[in-house]
């Protein structure tokens, strides 16, 4: 019966399971950063790592550490507004609300409407509001002080990026969920009604939004992903029209003190690359700004002005774990730390 | 954002996703040649039979098919949720699955849903690896990776009985009722059959998992299953001459419950299918010569509603036609000890979707085959090339190119006939063609996809210690396979917009080891324990720079097992069933956050057979499945039912 012993061996062999080794994590975050790891979709495995600048380390399951449960299913946008952390994950349709000191869970505010998940997909804020744009045509309206939705403010289709200028809240209609019929439109709602004003049309699918010194808005219209190209437009914040619209190739955006980190992935070419533009002048400065040897495939980079270094999200393909790369403001290539499933977004602690 | 969801549809859904007398036939006309050899040790493997189905109570045929070595199932929930089956670390598109002699098609996933499968009526399950030549089996499915035989009551003659009943009614867990009826009625040389089957469940299973310190428990919604299925044969049996023509038919309307996403329980997916199937088939049997005619026609609709997605109408509601017809014949010669082989098979097929994006493919395939084989008291060879043909026609953009294959297969048996010892040695390369899905679905099809190549190579040893009261087998078989040009999804426009590509190349090396025992305690007692074990490394060997370089294949277990025994005293009967899988990985990189945990099944049966004379009999059974109420999954967030019930009363007349 030497099958049954190969039998019991095997049965053995499947009670044992490993742990993850949990690096410790203080009390209060402090010189290091938080980073949000999208996931893949339907495998609820959105995560936060944390980096500490002190030592190098990476904790990978700091919000599991904090709040004793996952995350969910992908992450897509994270930001700090007071004391509080605002994670708004996708596909779990949820805004997670942390301590931003000790990232402890204030509350798990869900998005769900008439029992369909409204799909949150980015955050921004001004005064006493949080608006998050609702794959469902929405921006909700909630209170920073209450956590409750107060107001759901129609737009178009399938909203993406926020940003605001002048007052006014710019509000990217992708459309996505659309294609090949995608929006091509930025909602503009005026912040003391909450009313849109009016709908400019700023070219295919747009996505990310930003605001420069001077007041201006930058959306991306990512094109249709085949002949149609992702372009960056300017729309001029006083008068609402699209005064520019930018010859370069661009996946996402960030700001650098007055300029913008713009990056780029070519999907033929598998080749990644990031520019700084400066929006006074609305001119590129430098074409080939980071240097990219290290570099897989750039998801986002981010200016961390306390260290003065630029951090660079590398999706490594999207289905193996990625990293987060670290440069000096000169471009040159420093270090890497090894991060969740597609880094998406970071938060510096000094 | 909306190729993520087709992405995820195409992974977790359809869209989007015989023993006797095969053996009997094989067997009795090699014997024609070589009478003297005992062919049985020739012919050692898995037999699922119709006792075995009937205490086993699986939901599909996706269940019994893990009690195969080797086979890896790949479940995305219970009653009526998408099964695949995988062999041997080569992808569940290398595995055909025929029923009675006709290959189940579906040319735009590229493979069955065994969820979808029943196996009520089934009297047998086997799998064939390098085994070939058999005229039984279509030529398209003998020459795929592997093949899984499942045989019907329904479309069996009997051998001298004249009329055959089986019936039976369960009731279950998650408000599951199930009837089946089949009647055979074989006057003479004529078989008239006709059954039907009818299932229903609300599904709404309770499920729990852990979540960090947390422990979530739910109610699994939008799981409600409904199916019907019926048909009826009519057949002829001359002295040399087979023929048989039936139609049957398959509704099902279920709920897609979709991954248990944390946080969010919406899912309102539905999916309507339907397919319709005439099938016949002419066999010829005479001393030194058989051959067979066979053809199928196929319908498969399926209607595919999401009310809640959030595009500009509100919703999606798609529906995919998928048409196909084949016909083939197959022949084989004997001369001494010596037999020819041959086959032809044409495969038409198309798909009609009424998304304005969706191609219009046509595909053509021709299949052809040529083998040779000696068999002699000691030893026998099998050598055999096929050819496949494939052309394709879009009559909506641009089509897939022209591809010709030739393939070998060659095996080695060698047999110590006196120590009931047998040892194999074969090769086997085949390939599976590209799925509709894979080449035009919208963005994410990509026309120039090749074949994906597999090459196998198995040495098996086959052993009878005993016979008679005891009676036992022990089998081992050690492999490595290779598969290239192997089909990926990888994003290529953005992270939303993936698309299909020839990139992959994965070795596997494995191990089996199965062992079979009967035995015969005394006049009243009877014990049968059936144990097997599969050990496969599937690695990634795509590219060395990359992080996945050598890592275990996502969702391939390194371990696999399967411990059955069953006990008799008279008519009543106790089986306990463990299935076992280890732990996998959700992606290709082996790290901790991949990991899906390892699992042990334990189901038992309990069973009494009512005697009315020799050829009645009424079986009274209950099962428990999932003993030990463990939470489990095979493909992470879709988690299967916890421990649930089943009473069965099933009626056999002959």
């Amino acid at each position: 019966m030497r099958s049954i012993s190969l039998f019991m061996l095997i049965m053995l062999l499947f009670s044992c399971k490993k742990e993850e080794p949990m690096p410790c994590v203080d009390e209060t975050l402090t010189n290091g950063m938080v980073v949000l790891c999208e996931g893949l979709f339907q495998q609820n495995n959105s995560s936060i790592s944390w980096v500490n600048f002190q030592d190098n380390s990476v904790a990978n399951s700091l919000f599991v550490t904090k709040t004793n449960r996952q995350l969910g299913d992908t992450g897509n946008d994270m930001k700090r507004y007071g004391g509080k952390i605002y994670v708004v994950v996708n596909v779990s349709s949820t805004i997670e609300v942390l301590d931003a000191l000790t990232f402890e869970s204030i509350n798990q505010i869900e998005m769900v409407t008439g029992g369909i998940a409204k799909q949150p997909r980015s955050i921004t804020f001004n005064g006493s509001n949080a608006y998050v744009s609702c794959y469902d045509g929405y921006v909700d309206v909630i209170d920073t002080a209450s956590l409750i939705v107060t107001q759901r403010i129609p737009v178009g289709t399938n909203p993406e990026g926020l940003t605001i200028a002048n007052d006014k809240l710019y509000v990217a209609n992708s459309g996505g969920l659309n294609a090949p019929v995608m929006d091509s439109t930025v909602s503009i709602i005026d912040l003391f009604t909450h009313i849109e004003l009016q709908k400019v049309v700023v070219g295919l699918n747009p996505g990310a939004m930003l605001t420069d010194q001077d007041g201006d808005v930058y959306a991306i219209a990512r094109g249709d992903y085949n002949s149609i190209p992702s372009r960056m437009v300017r729309i001029n914040s006083q008068s609402d029209l699209v005064v520019d619209q930018f010859g370069f190739d661009i996946s996402g955006f960030s700001k650098m003190n007055d300029k913008f980190l713009i990056h780029y992935y070519d999907y033929g070419s598998s080749q990644s690359s990031v520019a700084l533009f400066d929006p006074a002048l609305e001119l590129v400065e430098s074409p080939s700004y980071l240097e990219m040897s290290s570099v897989n495939t750039v998801y986002g980079v981010e200016y961390n002005a306390s260290r003065n270094r630029i951090y660079l999200l590398d999706a490594m393909s999207f289905t193996n774990t990625g990293y987060v790369r670290e440069y000096d403001v000169s471009g040159t290539y420093i270090q890497s730390f090894h991060v969740g499933l597609n880094p998406t977004k970071l938060l510096f602690y000094e | 954002m909306r190729y993520i969801y087709v992405i995820g549809f195409l992974v977790s859904l359809p869209v989007f996703g015989q023993k006797d007398t095969i053996q009997e036939v094989d067997e009795v006309t090699i014997q024609h040649s070589v009478a003297h050899i005992t062919l049985p040790y020739r012919t050692v493997r898995t037999i699922i039979t119709e006792d075995q189905i009937r205490e086993i109570q699986a939901n599909d045929v996706g269940e019994l098919v893990r009690k195969i070595s080797g086979a890896n199932l790949k479940s995305y929930g219970g009653l009526g949720g998408l099964k695949t089956v995988s062999m041997r670390g080569l992808g569940s598109n290398h595995t055909a699955v025929v029923i009675d002699g006709f290959g189940m098609q579906n040319t735009q996933t590229g493979q069955v849903n065994l969820g979808q499968v029943q196996s009520d009526n089934l009297v047998a399950v086997s799998s064939t690896k390098g085994k070939a030549m058999s005229i039984r089996v279509p030529v398209s499915s003998q020459i795929s990776g592997s093949t899984i035989l499942l045989q019907t009551f329904e479309n069996t003659f009997f051998n001298d009985d004249t009329l055959g009943i089986r019936a039976n009614i369960k009731y279950g867990s998650f408000n599951r009722m199930d009837g089946y009826l089949g009647v055979k009625y074989n006057p003479n040389k004529l078989l008239f059959s006709v059954f039907g089957l009818i299932r229903k469940a609300d599904g709404a299973y309770p499920y729990s998992f852990e979540n960090g310190l947390e422990t979530i428990e739910g109610i699994r919604n939008n799981n409600d299953y409904q199916d019907l299925n019926f048909g009826g044969t009519f057949g002829l049996n001359l002295k040399h001459l087979t023929f048989r023509v039936g139609y049957k038919q398959k509704e099902i309307k279920q709920g897609l419950p979709g991954a248990i996403i944390l946080y969010n329980q919406t899912q309102d997916e539905r999916l309507v299918t339907s397919e319709k199937n005439i099938f016949s088939d002419l066999v010829y049997l005479k001393k030194n010569f058989s051959c067979r005619w066979y053809g199928n026609a196929n319908l498969n609709n399926l209607f595919y509603d999401d009310p809640s997605y959030l595009n500009a109408v509100g919703g999606i509601e798609t529906n995919y036609k998928n048409r196909s017809l084949n016909s083939g014949v197959t022949m084989q010669y004997y001369l001494n000890d010596f037999t020819i082989f041959a086959g032809i098979e044409e495969f038409v097929a198309d798909l009609i979707v009424d998304d304005s994006l969706f191609a219009k493919p046509l595909r053509f395939h021709n299949f052809g085959i040529l083998g040779f084989s000696m068999v002699k008291r000691k030893f026998d060879v099998h050598m055999q090339l096929s050819t496949q043909y494939v052309s394709e026609e879009n009559k909506n953009g641009e089509s897939a190119p022209d591809r010709f294959r030739v393939n070998p297969f060659f095996s080695l048996t060698a047999g110590e006939f006196k120590k009931r010892l047998m040892s194999v040695l074969w090769y086997k390369n085949s390939f599976r063609m590209p799925t509709f899905n894979e080449l035009y679905y919208n963005t994410i099809g990509n026309i120039l996809l090749l074949p994906e190549d597999a090459h196998q190579i198995n040495y098996g040893l086959s052993i009878v210690p005993f016979e008679g009261k005891i009676d036992l087998q022990i089998r081992t078989n050690v492999f490595i396979n290779l598969v290239k040009n192997k089909i990926v999804a990888v994003p290529t426009q953005n992270l939303f917009v993936w698309s299909m590509q020839n990139i992959g190349k994965t070795r596997v090396y494995g191990l089996e080891a199965i062992s079979n025992l009967k035995w015969e305690l005394g006049a009243k007692w009877k014990l049968q324990l059936d144990l097997n074990y599969t050990y496969q490394r599937t690695l990634d060997y795509t590219a060395a720079n990359s992080p996945t370089y050598k890592h275990q294949v996502a969702y391939i277990p390194v371990h696999t097992g399967n411990f059955d025994l069953s006990v008799y005293l008279l008519n009543t009967g106790l089986r306990v069933s463990n299935y076992a899988i280890s732990k996998r990985y959700a992606l290709n990189e082996n790290v901790v956050q991949n990991e899906v945990e390892g699992f042990v099944i334990t189901d038992i049966s309990l069973f009494h057979k009512f005697k009315f004379g020799e050829k009645q009999h009424l079986n009274l059974q209950f099962n428990v499945k999932n003993v030990f109420n463990k939470s489990y999954t095979y493909i992470r967030s879709f988690i299967m039912p916890g421990r649930n019930f089943l009473i069965s009363i099933s009626y056999a007349f002959n």
